[in-house]
């Protein structure tokens, strides 16, 4: 209850929104492609995590502090050289830092620039809410997808590979599970994940008219 | 034993056992059920029947299994049936449902599917696994796109290459090979005897290594009428003709075609999985279609990719597309007629034809 006296009521339950009831994995579906592929291994996931918050948070700052400037009809492009410039940014940031996990992940850096979070909370949320309120959507929104991430990730990297961010957890005798290292095991998982967490937190699928 | 479950039925904690009492009096006392509305059949006619009659028909392939491969494989038929029941009944209690006698077949038909030699955790997971991807899933038994069995196989086959595909058995004997059939003929063009293949002197899967006993339990299971001929025969029927043709044309990847018959896993595909009745289409016209491009598939799979063995592969992609397959059949079936011209009196109603009504279907705009 802290934080929620702490952020305020409205900032609260963005942040809830974000993070459980609105997930943007599992309620939403965005950003499914890059949480297939890169969800192999937990560093990567981390890395991958990472990468995508700080593109959501500097592109939420930029978006909604611009929002009354941006012209209605030139706002996608705005959106994508914003989001495009914030994922340079990370992409080099990670081959002079960490270029093994840079080499690991190959192009999937780049193309945070196509992960659907991005477009659809800049096009949502931030273009249309303040800057303060736009900057706990994209904290809460980096935390979902950073969280799931992660968590596909430590079931797949310990059942694919054996392996726990590259430590050996695993008795010598181990089968690694192969179909878990590649991306048709994370679609099991990803499943998974989304059937246990839309029960929980009760999002309805979409009826057919 | 029936005031006994009464008893336990009425206890508030054990509310969440329901399911499992049910089942319990089901096997026990059996149902004494009847339907509310029409049709009345005065048979015992449910799934429960459906489900013994394939399990009698599997009967002897279980036990020549049991036979050539040792008291290990009711080791992995238990097994199957023990953690696949798991999730089963743990599935029904958490939707207050009840237990579904399908999972019989499945936990016995997965266990058949797999080498002799595997490991009995891999028969848990797979198992796991299809039932609860491939129908748990879905909803349950009836509600399944895909064979759970074949689900399963499918995983493990993925998830472990090393454990499925390296070591086989000999039948009768504790020797191991690297070689089945099928993977013998795609190495060196070696055709394995047609009597060893029939009585279950190759290598191969636990359940499919006795073609005598599975083709009589096929036929056996088709004379009861609780699976019906067309699958199995255009799947056979394809299967023959085209590896004749592909083996007159390129005989070094496609088998002649008595060979393809028997080796492998046909037999039991053709008779026992492909004809489950809620992932194969329902009109007969679509059955057809369906046997058919399953015996392709399994051709094209068994000569021209990497794997050795294509019929769980071809079931499985018929299976989703049985739907699309019926869906077709009833729209090529049911044409909206043609409609009249303004003024010109309306055309005399044909006779329907696929219906057996004997009438002409004059009926109005009732179809």
């Amino acid at each position: 209850m802290n934080l929620r006296r702490l952020l305020g009521k409205e900032r609260y339950k963005t942040l809830l929104k974000g993070v459980w009831t609105e997930h943007p994995i599992s309620s939403m579906c965005l950003g499914i492609c890059s949480a297939l592929a890169v969800s192999n291994k937990v560093e990567n996931a981390i890395a991958m995590g990472a990468g995508v918050t700080f593109v959501l948070i500097a592109t939420a700052v930029m978006v909604s502090s611009l929002r009354k400037m941006i012209p209605a009809r030139g706002r996608m492009i705005t959106y994508m050289v914003t989001i495009a410039s914030f994922v340079i940014v990370v992409d080099k940031f990670l081959k002079a830092y960490f270029p093994v996990i840079s080499e690991t992940m190959g192009p999937y850096v780049g193309l945070i620039i196509t992960n659907c979070i991005l477009m659809g909370r800049a096009e949502a949320f931030y273009a249309r809410n303040p800057l303060g309120l736009s900057l706990v959507d994209a904290v809460a929104n980096g935390i979902a997808y950073s969280y799931t991430l992660t968590g596909i990730a430590v079931v797949r990297e310990v059942l694919g590979f054996g392996t726990l961010l590259g430590m050996r957890v695993m008795p010598a005798g181990w089968e690694n599970w192969v179909v878990l290292s590649l991306a048709p095991g994370a679609f099991f998982l990803l499943g998974l994940f989304l059937w246990i967490t839309r029960t929980l937190a009760g999002v309805e699928p979409p009826r057919e008219g | 034993m029936k005031p006994l479950l009464e008893k336990a039925r009425r206890n508030r904690f054990l509310k969440p056992m329901e399911p499992v009492f049910d089942a319990l009096e089901a096997a026990v006392f059996g149902s004494d059920a009847t339907t509310a509305g029409g049709p009345h059949c005065v048979d015992g006619l449910d799934i429960k029947r459906y489900m013994t009659v394939v399990i009698a028909g599997l009967t002897p392939a279980v036990l020549a299994a049991v036979w050539a491969f040792g008291v290990r494989s009711l080791a992995m038929i238990v097994v199957s049936y023990l953690f696949g029941g798991l999730v089963e009944v743990g599935f029904a209690m958490a939707r207050k449902k009840h237990i579904h006698e399908g999972f019989l077949v499945t936990g016995l038909i997965f266990p058949l599917t797999l080498p002799p030699t595997v490991p009995l955790w891999v028969v848990a997971v797979g198992v796991v696994v299809g039932t609860l991807f491939g129908k748990e899933m879905f909803g349950g038994t009836g509600r399944n796109i895909f064979n759970p069995a074949l689900v399963g196989r499918l995983f493990v086959t993925i998830a472990f290459p090393s454990i499925m595909s390296t070591a086989w058995q000999i039948p009768g004997s504790d020797a191991i090979t690297t070689a089945t059939p099928l993977g013998m003929y795609k190495t060196s063009q070696a055709v394995t005897a047609l009597t060893d293949l029939l009585v279950g002197r190759a290598t191969g899967s636990m359940g499919e290594v006795f073609r005598v006993g599975l083709i009589a339990g096929g036929l056996f299971v088709i004379w009861t009428r609780v699976s019906e001929w067309r699958i199995p025969l255009s799947y056979l029927g394809s299967v023959a003709i085209l590896s004749a043709a592909g083996h007159r044309f390129a005989p070094a990847r496609v088998a002649p075609p008595l060979f393809q018959l028997f080796a492998g896993g046909l037999m039991l595909g053709a008779f026992f999985m492909a004809t489950d009745p809620v992932t194969s289409p329902f009109t007969k016209a679509g059955k057809w279609v369906f046997g058919t491009m399953c015996g392709l598939l399994t051709v094209l799979i068994r000569g021209f990719s990497g794997y050795v063995e294509g019929v769980m592969f071809s079931i499985v992609i018929m299976n989703g597309l049985a739907p699309l397959i019926d869906h077709i059949v009833l729209k090529a079936t049911f044409r909206p007629r043609p409609r009249a011209k303004a003024g010109a009196p309306a055309p005399a109603p044909a006779h329907c034809g696929s219906c057996a009504c004997g009438r002409d279907g004059g009926r109005g705009g009732e179809r």
